[in-house]
């Protein structure tokens, strides 16, 4: 196997909270091969957002290691783009000049960017909005300037934060379609956090099952689909795939649950 | 001045927007039609309560409920005010006033705007200069104006100062919360792409703060007329506030009346062209 992208070995996140520790994400181990869609699911509150955190850079691991390319993650960079739940576009530029953002921090000359962030628009679809300011866009048109946006740099690794959990059921669907697409016409590679398991299946190529806090990567599973088959949620390879996935998943959504019930000391991962 | 923060608060952007607006045009023709019979509606239900009042002081006077010496009917004030601007004499007045209150307003948001977005920012620099800007923003701008003019003089540098004075806190508060309610979300993912904090503030917090500090200068527009007129009574030779104050010392009603007009529409048009530029500068909000 060729060299990871990016490679994550005993990455251990530790918040002070009160005086006491408290530990956001265990010994999480994973490597991310050059070009795949790696899906990671894990229970809420399991350190999804921390380990994204982490691979942007936002925030240094406690002890372990972060390589991207084999060179340590030391803060944020353009080698890697980061899609946000929340969409997180700039309210006063259009969905054009927000494409823009990520070639301005790269320093790109203005004709440059124009030219790149109608291309980038184009590819997720929305060529004829490039004027429209995100109030004027669905919450599905919003996720697509931020894919937009974040290929538009051509990071190294795209991350995306559940980016499709705030949407709704049929503007997601068609959205992993989407993304599937893009994925292939631009051969980025991906990690793609949710807690879907559906979800999950369905886009990855591999799935790292996370467990509950303190988090850690529980398993990863190979997912051989042929998701341009008709329904293939329907399919029998598809149920298998997500019971197994779900079985992984259950003793730490028992536990997490028992988390959650327990007195708040555990806000600090926010 | 006490409600500022509670009004900052409202000025907030809310989290969320909604999930999937319908992106669609509606039937043009028919959808103009009734937003103009709404403005219609809307236009006269607005005037309704100014024209009554106008009437009043037209009538009242003349049909011997208020004596018409203290309160002349309006179209007497209204003749006395074209004559005024007739001879020049009310040009000159406003252009006093105006210049005063520019000057102090120009010097306020010159000041008062990099000082905000410092304490918005640093919280060092808020911990600091927080408490003694307290202090002043709860000291009565007319309070201070014998100070003023015991070390300024009684001139012109003591009329600015003081309108400087009462401009510079609405906006220097609107600019801090400006800088504060910046969605989190957004300066993490500028971060993300390593943006520097200098390119940060300026692609982010600053655009993002602008309709806030667009409420302070607005308010403060409104602080500087009224600030500068009070000065003016206390010791000018000119300006609106002057005019008012001698009118009234001379007993010439008419042309006191004719001051406070005008006094009036300047407020009127000067918190309209604030707000038509916050619009202007803020179309991006839903």
């Amino acid at each position: 196997m060729s060299q990871p992208k990016l490679r994550l070995r005993e990455v251990r996140k530790e918040f002070a909270h009160r005086g006491d520790t408290f530990v956001a994400l265990a010994d999480a181990t994973l490597d991310v091969r050059p070009g795949e869609l790696l899906a990671v699911v894990g229970p809420s509150g399991c350190g999804k957002s921390t380990l994204l955190d982490l691979l942007g850079g936002l925030t240094t691991p406690s002890s372990g290691e972060i390589l991207l390319d084999g060179r340590p993650v030391t803060g944020p960079g353009l080698d890697r783009g980061i899609v946000f739940q929340q969409y997180a576009l700039l309210p006063w530029r259009t969905a054009q000049g927000n494409v823009e953002l990520g070639l301005e921090a790269k320093g790109l000359p203005r004709a440059e960017r124009r030219e790149t962030a109608r291309r980038f628009l184009d590819l997720v679809g929305l060529g004829g909005f490039a004027d429209r300011y995100p109030h004027e866009l669905s919450g599905g048109m919003k996720q697509r300037v931020a894919i937009a946006r974040s290929l538009a740099f051509e990071p190294d690794v795209l991350l995306m934060d559940e980016p499709f959990a705030a949407l709704d059921a049929q503007t997601r669907e068609s959205l992993q379609d989407e993304l599937l697409r893009i994925w292939r016409a631009t051969g980025a590679t991906i990690v793609f956090i949710t807690h879907g398991i559906d979800e999950a299946v369905y886009l990855g190529q591999r799935v790292a099952v996370m467990t509950s806090r303190p988090g850690r990567i529980k398993a990863v599973v190979d997912v051989d689909l042929d998701v341009s088959a008709p329904d293939v949620r329907s399919t029998d390879a598809f149920g298998a795939y997500r019971h197994r996935i779900w079985s992984l998943l259950q003793d730490e959504v028992v536990r997490a649950q028992q988390h959650e019930l327990a007195p708040r000391e555990d806000l600090a991962h926010v | 001045m006490s409600d500022l923060l509670l009004r900052q608060r409202a000025h907030a952007r809310p989290a969320e927007a909604p999930a999937e607006p319908a992106v669609l045009v509606p039937p043009r023709a028919a959808h103009a039609v009734r937003r103009a019979g709404r403005l219609a509606v809307a236009v006269g239900l607005r005037s309704v309560a100014v024209v009554a009042f106008l009437l009043l002081w037209e009538v009242a006077p003349r049909i011997g409920l208020v004596d018409p010496v203290f309160l002349p009917p309006l179209s007497e004030v209204l003749a006395t005010t074209r004559d005024l601007a007739a001879s020049g004499q009310l040009g000159e007045h406003v252009r006093a006033s105006l210049v005063r209150a520019g000057s102090g307003f120009g010097i306020a948001v010159v000041a008062a705007i990099p000082l905000g977005l410092l304490i918005g920012w640093y919280r060092t620099v808020s911990t600091v200069l927080s408490p003694i800007l307290e202090a002043f923003r709860n000291t009565a701008a007319l309070a201070l104006l014998p100070v003023f003019v015991l070390v300024l003089g009684i001139g012109e540098t003591s009329k600015i100062a003081l309108v400087a004075f009462a401009s510079f806190f609405p906006i220097l508060l609107n600019t801090i919360s400006g800088v504060r309610t910046v969605d989190p979300l957004l300066v993490r993912s500028a971060r993300s792409l390593g943006l520097s904090p200098l390119r940060l503030f300026q692609k982010v917090i600053l655009p993002s703060a602008v309709p806030t500090i667009f409420t302070g200068l607005r308010m403060a527009g409104a602080a500087s007329v009224l600030v500068l007129v009070a000065a003016e009574m206390i010791g000018a030779q000119a300006g609106l506030g002057y005019l008012i104050n001698a009118a009234q010392l001379n007993f010439q009603i008419p042309e006191m009346y004719a001051g406070i007009l005008t006094i009036s529409v300047i407020g009127i048009v000067v918190n309209y062209v604030l707000l038509a530029a916050e619009r202007r500068f803020s179309r991006w909000r839903a």
